[in-house]
């Protein structure tokens, strides 16, 4: 070791010593919040599909069951006063309804139905996604009317907006993640000073003892009351180093 | 919020039909004016040039019922894209009404309208319906205006079917209105959409022109007429040549060319359309512009005098620009004075000339702009039609008119003449006053009746 260094540098090689400990800190902190991350993104993005999807056939069902009656007594204002109260809901972008034959019955398209819907299967009752130009990407779920003997409902569920809340969702969750890896680095980075520190003491003190015998002044002995491993050590050192003192002067006046 | 004094002063010489309710520090201050001012306000009355009533937004609270006044509970578009239809419906209303209390009123009674605005959406009209079912001194229903208002307040009827509140006249020929489970809580004077749109179609077929396409207001009203021209062009073996639709409240100068292409593509031989008057002028102007030279048929609903005034407004050659339209009425040409109704109306309507119901609120939304009134239209005939059945129904109704005397009252007309050229018939299961359907097409600035399709518009 080389003599005559000051206290910052001395705590510099200490800091050097957990070098590799603070990179692992800091790796497995990464390594947990990318899995995290990532394992959150798929389940919320699983769950909030499945979510949408599932209130989607909740809707679509709740206004095929209205419907009944008024399908039946042929009051189609009243029915599409009842979509058009639907499809008020945020998420809701489309809601149309088909008679058993197939023919549109009510619907919100503005300014008509779109090629894609009218090419599908009116009577079709499973999720399935479109992309309609002009209007956007959707899911579409369907409902029977009277176990389909009445008709079909049929809504669209914009996808852009399911899009907007899942990002918006793990845009949630990674910001907490994040915090959570700079708290946690940053509270890595504490323990190990507080670790490094009575280190750094003895090594201050060792230098300290080092430069007392070529003259300087001596060492503060704070550091020897301490009653824990560094306390042994320094007074080890100090032990040691009356010793070699002691032996010094003995070969000295031997000679 | 305090109830002023009625604008009639204070000589009870003259008297406004309609209620006055002050709602802001600025309402106030006029109606100060009102009571300080009301000798000069009645001579203004006298001389037929009422002040501007006020029209309400949301709740308000009520006020004991009085015994020398009839109120009237109105929900209809005072602002907002559509409000020229509640606008002229109330004018024509207030002109006939105003002769009446003039000359004492029913049976001794004022009868006075208390309006609220729904700016043509059924989630206002809803909440007005609630305020004036709730509010003791509202006697009946009169005037509301739209289907997909009226088709959302009509489940409220029904919910306090115990008050026993009927609504008379609404100035729309849906469904709901007239069938089960709803139809017993209305009284309907004008014919249906059914009616009027079966007679545009079966015009239409009877002159070759066999594909029929529908543009229409995407709600309750549009599905209506949709499912009129459906019905009828179905009894004829055919089906609709095609569809477009617009979103209501749509304005004059929003582009419809999508709407017009749409329809060019299925090569239709007339459209039908079931909107508000601003957008189916705009579609009106697209599809000339787009070369699409077929008859355009609007439904009584559209308000023709402002749909005519939005297509001539700006335009070099007006008459080329309006050519193809046709509209359906439910009321005879107000240029008819042969009929009685009709001479009575323009009488009234030159004496009163009513003002256009505001408020801060409703000028608000209006955005300042004022309305300009049209002089004579089919709707404020409607209005002044309709006001002059409920006044003979509570005028049967006697002294003391109760609401659990409204039914009978109106079941014992069976063939009274309104001076329209048809006579009115009510019962249990007729609850529709009129059924006459009658055309009209732009000459100049007016509609006059189109008594001959095949040489207007018939296929060379």
């Amino acid at each position: 070791m080389k003599l005559g260094t000051s206290r910052r540098s001395d705590a510099l090689k200490v800091r050097k010593l957990f070098r590799k400990t603070r990179f692992g800190f800091f790796s497995l902190f990464g390594v947990v919040v990318l899995a995290i991350s990532m394992l959150s993104i798929r389940t919320v993005s699983r769950e909030l599909e499945d979510e949408y999807i599932s209130n989607s056939e909740s809707i679509a069902k709740n206004i095929a069951d209205s419907s009944v009656d008024i399908l039946l007594n042929r009051n189609l204002a009243t029915l599409q006063s009842l979509i058009d109260q639907f499809v008020q809901i945020q998420s809701i972008r489309y809601i149309y309804i088909t008679s058993d034959t197939g023919e549109f019955l009510a619907h919100t398209f503005v300014p008509g139905i779109p090629d894609q819907i009218l090419e599908s299967d009116p009577s079709s009752t499973e999720p399935v996604e479109r992309s309609i130009s002009g209007m956007g990407d959707f899911v579409e779920v369907g409902s029977p009317i009277l176990s389909g003997v009445a008709g079909t409902v049929h809504v669209g569920m914009d996808l852009e907006l399911l899009g907007l809340k899942i990002r918006r969702a793990m845009g949630q969750q990674i910001a907490l993640l994040c915090i959570i890896l700079v708290v946690g680095v940053l509270a890595s980075i504490w323990l190990v000073n507080l670790a490094s520190k009575p280190l750094s003491d003895l090594l201050g003190y060792v230098a300290q003892l080092a430069r007392a015998r070529a003259g300087d002044a001596p060492p503060q002995e704070a550091i020897l009351v301490r009653d824990d491993e560094v306390g042994d050590m320094a007074r080890l050192i100090q032990y040691a180093a009356t010793r070699q003192e002691d032996s010094e002067s003995r070969s000295g006046s031997g000679t | 919020m305090t109830r002023a004094k009625p604008r009639d002063g204070t000589t009870g010489t003259t008297k406004s039909a309609c209620e006055t309710f002050h709602m802001t520090r600025r309402s106030l201050l006029r109606s100060a004016a009102g009571v300080l001012l009301g000798a000069p306000l009645a001579g203004r009355l006298a001389a037929g040039t009422p002040a501007a009533p006020y029209v309400l937004r949301g709740r308000t609270p009520s006020r004991p019922i009085q015994d020398d006044e009839i109120v009237l509970g109105v929900s209809a578009a005072f602002s907002g894209p559509s409000r020229a239809l509640g606008t002229e419906l109330y004018r024509g209303s207030m002109a006939y009404f105003n002769h009446v209390n003039e000359n004492g009123g029913v049976n001794g009674r004022r009868i006075v309208m208390k309006l609220y605005d729904d700016g043509y959406q059924p989630d206002p009209c809803v909440a007005n319906t609630i305020s004036l079912i709730q509010d003791p001194s509202v006697f009946l229903l009169f005037n509301y205006v739209g289907t997909p208002t009226v088709t959302r307040a009509l489940p409220v009827l029904k919910k306090f079917r115990d008050e026993q509140m009927y609504l008379f006249f609404p100035f729309t020929g849906a469904e709901p209105q007239r069938e089960p489970p709803y139809g017993e809580f209305a009284f309907n004077l004008r014919a249906s959409y059914r009616q009027e749109t079966a007679g545009l179609v079966n015009n239409f077929l009877d002159i070759g022109r066999r594909r029929v396409a529908v543009f229409y207001q995407n709600d309750a009203y549009g599905r209506s007429g949709w499912a009129g021209v459906r019905e009828a062009m179905a009894a004829h073996g055919e089906t609709m040549a095609g569809e477009a639709t617009y979103t209501r409240g749509t304005q004059f100068g929003s582009p419809m060319r999508d709407a017009v292409e749409i329809l060019q593509a299925r090569s239709p031989d007339a459209v039908i359309c079931i909107g508000a008057y601003q957008a189916c002028a705009a579609f009106a102007r697209d599809a000339e512009m787009l070369g699409l030279h077929i008859p355009v048929a609007n439904v009584s609903f559209v308000g023709s005098e402002n749909l005519l005034g939005l297509m001539r407004e700006n335009h070099e050659e007006p008459d080329a620009h309006t050519r193809w339209l046709v509209n359906s009425q439910v009321v005879p040409s107000y240029e008819d004075r042969s009929l009685p109704a009709v001479r009575e109306y323009h009488e009234l309507m030159d004496r009163y000339d009513p003002p256009p119901p505001s408020s801060d609120e409703v000028d608000r939304i209006n955005e300042g702009e004022p309305y300009e009134t049209v002089p004579r239209s089919f709707v404020s005939l409607e209005g002044f039609v309709n006001a002059k059945m409920i006044t003979e129904i509570i005028r049967r109704m006697g002294d003391r008119p109760e609401r659990s005397g409204i039914a009978e009252a109106v079941f014992q007309v069976r063939n009274y003449d309104l001076g329209v050229g048809e006579r009115v018939r009510y019962g249990p299961d007729r609850r529709q006053g009129l059924q006459r359907i009658y055309y009209t097409v732009p000459e100049g600035d007016r509609f006059v009746s189109l008594d001959d399709w095949q040489a207007r518009f018939g296929v060379s």
